[in-house]
């Protein structure tokens, strides 16, 4: 698993407050202990910054750069920050995170990440949102997406496609046709195109204490459908739990077993069944409420796993 | 050729919840209603026979109301100054219970001298809501709960923020509670998840989805109810309650019923626009599985009875 780390996001307090405070030492650290942890690149999200961005962008870059040598995902809607980051990239391929298949967006950010020989994440939302459908998701990226990469010259290797993780607190209904829409990816067009997605954005708006079994669970399922690429928490200790034992087809635990059970299940095009799960134990029946609750098969509702 | 209707086959049913209580029951009211307890989407009689007919409240105050419309008015009269005229008026317009709204103007003892008077004037099962300020409600709901002890009332309204005082009261003295969230499934779910976490039977929970009025964003109302019921259906037994909303209170809020002048000539007459707002608005809603609806305008209950009337027999 390639693993973007997502640590450094303005929506996190203490980002704020470092950013805030231009305090060079603790985005250092915090990139240093992702990579440290597995981390293959790290995602660095400032927000729009519309009026600093001119100085921000270098100054984070420098500082990251000076202490890891992963490739730094630069995640802005604001297309002068991105292209101030660009400037000062000096180590590694950086990825241009993101554009969307809104006419506006897909005219600029392509373009830039050409020019200066950067990968791409390219998300499936067009001008009237994000379709719930996996095949709607599908057609944007191979109507619109990949037709404008290819049209501008665009190294299709750089191109990474972002099918959408939305949360199960609100939109429930994109969380099983997320799994649809990674997998009939893989075989939308020759060669593949890669595929990314933003793990824990499907535990968004939920009490902090569930988010991350949602997310590990999450994360089975979509490894059974193959996803190789995502924005994920690296720091997360259990999740690389799982990821290993998927990854490594270990089954030497029980929880390990059933982990790769609901991955298998899910590569099938199979829903992970009642009897897979040892339900006189308490994590593996909270696993099995988790999987009701990704399919869409039980409302969500904040006490889900006290039901 | 003969045509074969598919039929559903669900594993879940609604629970079937009984309001008021007779002497038998241990209370003092003419009759107690039962609601709930379907084990199909609405009025496929032809998969199972809806079991127990959805019901009509008359939403009365405990004092006269400053800001009802003159339409209102009109057919209540000087009995809207007075809670237990008002509640026989109600009971003879066909009501199947009663809703009583206090309001911020009481005091606990106030409240407990109108839910004995309307609990004395009518024996219809009663529902009473509290003003709609958490502290307030929880002051007048409580002497209200042990007053009317053993009546099975339905205390109101169980907010995310407002619900622990009212469930205690409600199990202290042998009550039941509407769950009212704002047109969310999972926070319709998750406030029964709450509630039924502090002891209360879920046989005791009359859930208030929460709508709008015809225009004014009943879709999205009506969207939630068939997704909550579905659940239901499924087997989700966080959602398996009967269903109680207000659309006298939406449709009276809506221009269309509010305006009398300076609309279209088009619109035509006021007073039949009103009735017919809250009307629509009320068989909407009993469509898409509302057990309750919550009405104001006398005319409107004649004309939404007659509907349901027909659909049960249908």
């Amino acid at each position: 698993m390639y693993i973007i780390g997502e640590n450094i996001h303005i929506l996190s307090d203490k980002v704020k407050e470092a950013l805030t405070n231009r305090d060079r030492e603790f985005f250092m650290d915090l990139a240093v202990r992702q990579v440290e942890a597995g981390a293959k690149a790290i995602d660095v999200n400032l927000g729009p910054r519309k009026k600093d961005f001119a100085e921000v962008w270098p100054w984070i870059i420098e500082s990251i750069e000076s202490v890891v040598d992963v490739p730094l995902s630069i995640d802005t809607t604001n297309v002068e920050g991105m292209e101030a980051a660009l400037q000062t990239i000096k180590k590694t391929q950086p990825i241009l995170n993101s554009t969307s298949a809104e006419p506006e967006r897909l005219e600029k950010v392509p373009a830039l990440a050409k020019k200066y020989g950067a990968k791409i994440i390219a998300l499936t939302m067009g001008t009237s949102g994000i379709p719930v459908e996996a095949d709607a998701r599908v057609e944007i990226a191979v109507g619109t997406l990949i037709p404008h990469l290819m049209e501008i010259g665009f190294n299709m290797e750089d191109l990474i496609i972002d099918p959408l993780v939305l949360t199960v607190s609100g939109c429930q209904q994109y969380c099983p046709e997320l799994i649809g829409a990674v997998n009939m990816l893989q075989y939308s067009w020759d060669p593949a195109p890669m595929i990314s997605v933003g793990l824990s954005n499907v535990s968004n708006a939920v009490p902090k204490e569930n988010r991350p079994l949602i997310n590990r669970v999450y994360c089975a399922m979509l490894m059974g459908v193959g996803l190789q690429m995502m924005i994920a928490d690296p720091l997360d200790a259990k999740q690389n739990d799982v990821i290993r034992w998927i990854e490594a087809k270990d089954t030497s635990t029980p929880l390990a077993a059933l982990y790769n059970k609901i991955a298998e299940r899910t590569a099938a095009g199979e829903e992970p069944q009642f009897e897979d799960f040892d339900m006189s134990d308490s994590d593996q029946a909270d696993i099995w409420k988790t999987t009701q609750i990704l399919l869409n098969k039980v409302i969500y509702a904040d006490g889900y796993l006290n039901q | 050729m003969p045509i074969e209707i598919p039929k559903d086959k669900w594993p879940g049913s609604i629970k079937a919840v009984t309001i008021g209580a007779t002497a038998a029951e241990g209370g003092t009211r003419a009759k107690s209603i039962t609601i709930g307890g379907q084990n199909t989407m609405p009025y496929l009689q032809f998969e199972k026979p809806t079991p127990n007919t959805p019901v009509i409240a008359i939403e009365i105050k405990s004092r006269k109301p400053e800001d009802w419309s003159p339409l209102l008015e009109k057919p209540w009269g000087e009995a809207m100054a007075d809670p237990a005229e008002w509640a026989k008026k109600a009971e003879a317009a066909g009501a199947d219970l009663l809703v009583l709204a206090l309001t911020l103007e009481d005091t606990p003892d106030s409240a407990v001298k109108t839910v004995k008077a309307v609990l004395a004037a009518s024996g219809l099962p009663l529902v009473v809501w509290g003003p709609g300020q958490a502290e307030k409600d929880n002051e007048l709901l409580v002497p209200v709960a042990e007053a009317a002890k053993g009546e099975k009332v339905v205390l109101g309204v169980c907010e995310d923020k407002n619900y622990r005082t009212i469930v205690a009261t409600a199990m202290a003295n042998g009550h039941l509670v509407e769950a009212r969230t704002p047109m969310d499934v999972n926070l319709a779910k998750q406030l029964n998840i709450l509630i039924s976490d502090m002891g209360l039977p879920m046989d005791r929970i009359v859930m208030d989805p929460t709508t709008g009025a015809l225009g004014y964003g009943i879709e999205y109302g009506y969207s939630v109810m068939e997704r909550l019921r579905l659940a239901a259906l499924q087997g989700d037994a966080m959602t398996q309650l009967p269903m109680m909303v207000t659309p006298g209170f939406e449709a009276w809020k809506a221009k269309e019923s509010k305006v009398g002048e300076g609309v279209p000539e088009a619109w035509g007459d006021w007073e039949a626009r009103a009735v017919n707002w809250e009307t629509l608005t009320a068989m909407a809603l009993v469509e898409s599985g509302a057990d309750v609806v919550v009405l104001r305008h006398p005319e409107s209950v004649k004309r939404v009875k007659a509907a349901i009337g027909e659909l049960m027999a249908a």
